[in-house]
């Protein structure tokens, strides 16, 4: 790094870092990693130096000394490192569950506001969903008990495919009946010109795209463009697939593959969690951003393309 | 009795005491008028009476320590300046903030006196060749070895001599185990007994294990028990290749049982490792189940998980769990770090 002074790096952290997240780790201990290497590194680093104080010394019936001392109270050994985890704020802008990997954004110092806003404008997120057919569990994911099991010969590609249209179109006539507007209407006609519409409510999970891209059965994967989705209603959305198709599933891996205008390839592994790379990616992400200003500020209700390159 | 009645505590005293320089300063001066009228024996009780004034009317005080009172504070910084104790420990090298977080050990500290309390310390951990630096952490780590008296410490490094432990092995264990000195002989007698009746060791293997790692030594009981019981009973090890991976990796013993246990189902359940090689490579049984998950699936993928030695293209369990990423995905895996951080990504 071409800056030897903590306190200017310190200036320059503020803003979106998109990380990635494994699986069987919290968001909490994440977060705290990050914190703690950011704030190594700082340390580390060229750190303000000791102040001084004067020191007026003597007897003062005949002549006093006047000293200039460092002072020790300002020492790192004694008020502690310059720069520790709890003085840095950084909150996600959207929740992975324990069993989720993929892409989380956190926002650093200043950067909370804009994870606040893009949390609260409800981006679209695209998930990976790898299920296995023939077995039920109690919490719908691998780690689970085996409650149930069954043949799944019988199912064919097309036989899910027909199935994940299906729920499609029933999710997008859901999201009419949440505008409040009969589908048979003008006003709804109106509203479907301009594409797809978010929900206004943060607690109703909609699905707008369901495919399914890989199937080598019992193990197939489904990829699902989804606003307000979480964890346990995407294991229950698997469970659900595997009864319609007449046989149990359960889910193996959940991964969120695109948040917005952010993708994989943006993500920061926590193995490459440095200052150096956390400052390249935030840099990153505050150009996407720019470019995407309707992530932040929007202007209508209706979901707008998004620049992923 | 004035300073005392506003510093009450040692440390107020140490810092008075330290710093002392004298002025002279006079109080309630009275004009003591001499009247030539009064008769003799009231002349002598006056001149006593005044000689006592004067007396007690002049003071040699130091004025220039007296301060506002110290205020109960959350930190060691507002003090610093003002103790001499605090700077002495400073110059020793200890985190004094590192002290902050528990009163006691904090109101400990203050209460000592440089010359008195601490002095014999520095020079005893000088004649054990422990270095400054060393000397700084082990006071950081445990601060109470201060309160315990030099003569049993003296004891308890003879106890050490006398098991035939060299002077070079005691450094090493008092400096990486600094809470070693607190236990009493009679406790690191009972310690060191334990492992030896618990995994049949012979004298100079329990010495090798005390050096190459003092902390376990003074680690729970218990957590060394469990950790037996499941490296013994669970996994299925004899007796004694849990000794030989006792003494080839005892940090083993201080991990938590489960993800030991974890990391071995599966070595030996995914990975199909016999439980031969894994005593040959305890150090395997230490990595994170996660760590070893990912680069087995990273070998998998490229037709690269042989853990045979007899046969070709055989990747030894330690390269596997102990080299850094980049080594592993260049050397081990054959590949590149960049196509291993992508698959790190879709997994």
């Amino acid at each position: 790094m071409l800056v030897k002074e903590a306190p200017v790096i310190w200036n320059l952290l503020k803003g979106i870092v998109c990380v990635y997240k494994p699986a069987e780790i919290t968001c909490e201990n994440l977060r705290k990693a990050l914190l703690a290497k950011i704030c190594a590194d700082l340390n580390n680093m060229e750190c303000r130096s000791i102040s001084e104080r004067v020191v007026i010394e003597g007897n003062p019936l005949e002549k006093l000394t006047v000293n200039v001392v460092p002072n020790l109270a300002d020492h790192p050994a004694v008020v502690g490192p310059r720069y520790l985890p709890d003085e840095l704020p950084a909150s996600w802008s959207n929740y992975l569950g324990w069993n989720t990997c993929g892409i989380l954004l956190f926002g650093l110092r200043e950067g909370t506001r804009t994870a606040k806003y893009l949390r609260e404008n409800r981006p679209m997120r695209a998930y990976k969903l790898k299920g296995t057919l023939g077995k039920a569990t109690d919490n719908g994911l691998a780690s689970g008990k085996v409650v149930e099991k069954s043949t799944w010969k019988h199912v064919t590609k097309s036989h899910m495919e027909k199935l994940l249209s299906s729920i499609q179109s029933s999710h997008q006539k859901q999201m009419f009946q949440l505008c409040g507007v009969d589908l048979q209407s003008q006003t709804a006609y109106d509203l479907a010109v301009q594409g797809p519409i978010r929900p206004a409510n943060s607690k109703v999970p909609l699905l707008y795209g369901i495919k399914c891209i890989e199937f080598t059965p019992p193990n197939f994967v489904i990829e699902v463009h989804c606003i307000n989705e979480n964890e346990s209603y995407l294991t229950t959305f698997i469970h659900e697939i595997g009864t319609k198709l007449h046989s149990t599933a359960h889910c193996t891996a959940l991964q969120c593959v695109r948040h917005s205008c952010f993708t994989l390839e943006d993500a920061l592994l926590k193995k490459h969690f440095t200052l150096q790379n956390v400052l390249t990616n935030m840099e990153k992400c505050s150009i996407k951003l720019e470019e995407n200003k309707d992530l932040l500020y929007q202007k209508s209700a209706s979901l707008t393309s998004i620049n992923t390159e | 009795m004035f300073r005392k009645a506003i510093y009450s505590g040692n440390f107020a005293k140490t810092l008075i005491n330290n710093s002392f320089s004298n002025v002279a300063v006079i109080t309630n001066k009275e004009v003591i008028p001499t009247n030539s009228n009064v008769d003799k024996s009231k002349e002598i009780n006056s001149d006593l009476e005044l000689k006592e004034k004067l007396e007690f009317e002049i003071h040699i005080e130091d004025l220039n320590e007296i301060d506002t009172y110290l205020k109960p504070t959350f930190n060691f910084a507002s003090y610093i300046n003002k103790s001499p104790i605090l700077q002495e420990f400073f110059k020793l090298g200890v985190d004094l903030y590192k002290f902050e977080k528990n009163q006691d050990v904090a109101k400990f500290i203050l209460s000592l006196n440089y010359e008195n309390d601490v002095h014999k310390f520095v020079e005893f951990f000088n004649d054990l060749n422990i270095s400054h630096e060393s000397l700084g952490k082990i006071i950081t780590k445990n601060p109470y070895i201060l309160k315990e008296n030099i003569e049993d410490l003296v004891v308890r490094i003879n106890y050490l001599k006398c098991k035939k432990f060299t002077p070079e092995m005691i450094t090493r264990i008092v400096e990486s185990n600094p809470f070693w000195l607190s236990y009493t002989t009679q406790q690191i007698d009972q310690m060191l007994g334990f492992f030896q009746k618990h995994f049949t060791l012979k004298g100079d293997e329990v010495r090798s294990l005390t050096v190459t790692c003092p902390k376990l030594i003074t680690f729970k009981e218990r957590t060394v028990k469990v950790n037996t019981f499941a490296i013994h009973e669970e996994m299925g090890f004899s007796t004694e290749e849990v000794k030989g991976m006792l003494l080839k990796k005892p940090k083993l013993f201080m991990r938590d049982q489960r993800n030991v246990l974890k990391t071995f189902e599966y070595l030996h359940n995914e990975m199909n490792i016999s439980l031969d090689q894994i005593v040959d490579e305890p150090g395997v049984l230490t990595c994170r189940c996660n760590r070893l998950r990912e680069r087995h699936k990273f070998l998998k993928k490229l037709e690269r998980d042989q853990f045979d030695p007899k046969k070709p293209m055989y990747v030894s369990l330690t390269t596997l769990v102990s080299s850094p990423d980049a080594d592993f995905a260049t050397e081990v895996a054959k590949s590149s770090v960049q196509i291993y951080n992508e698959f790190l990504k879709s997994i």
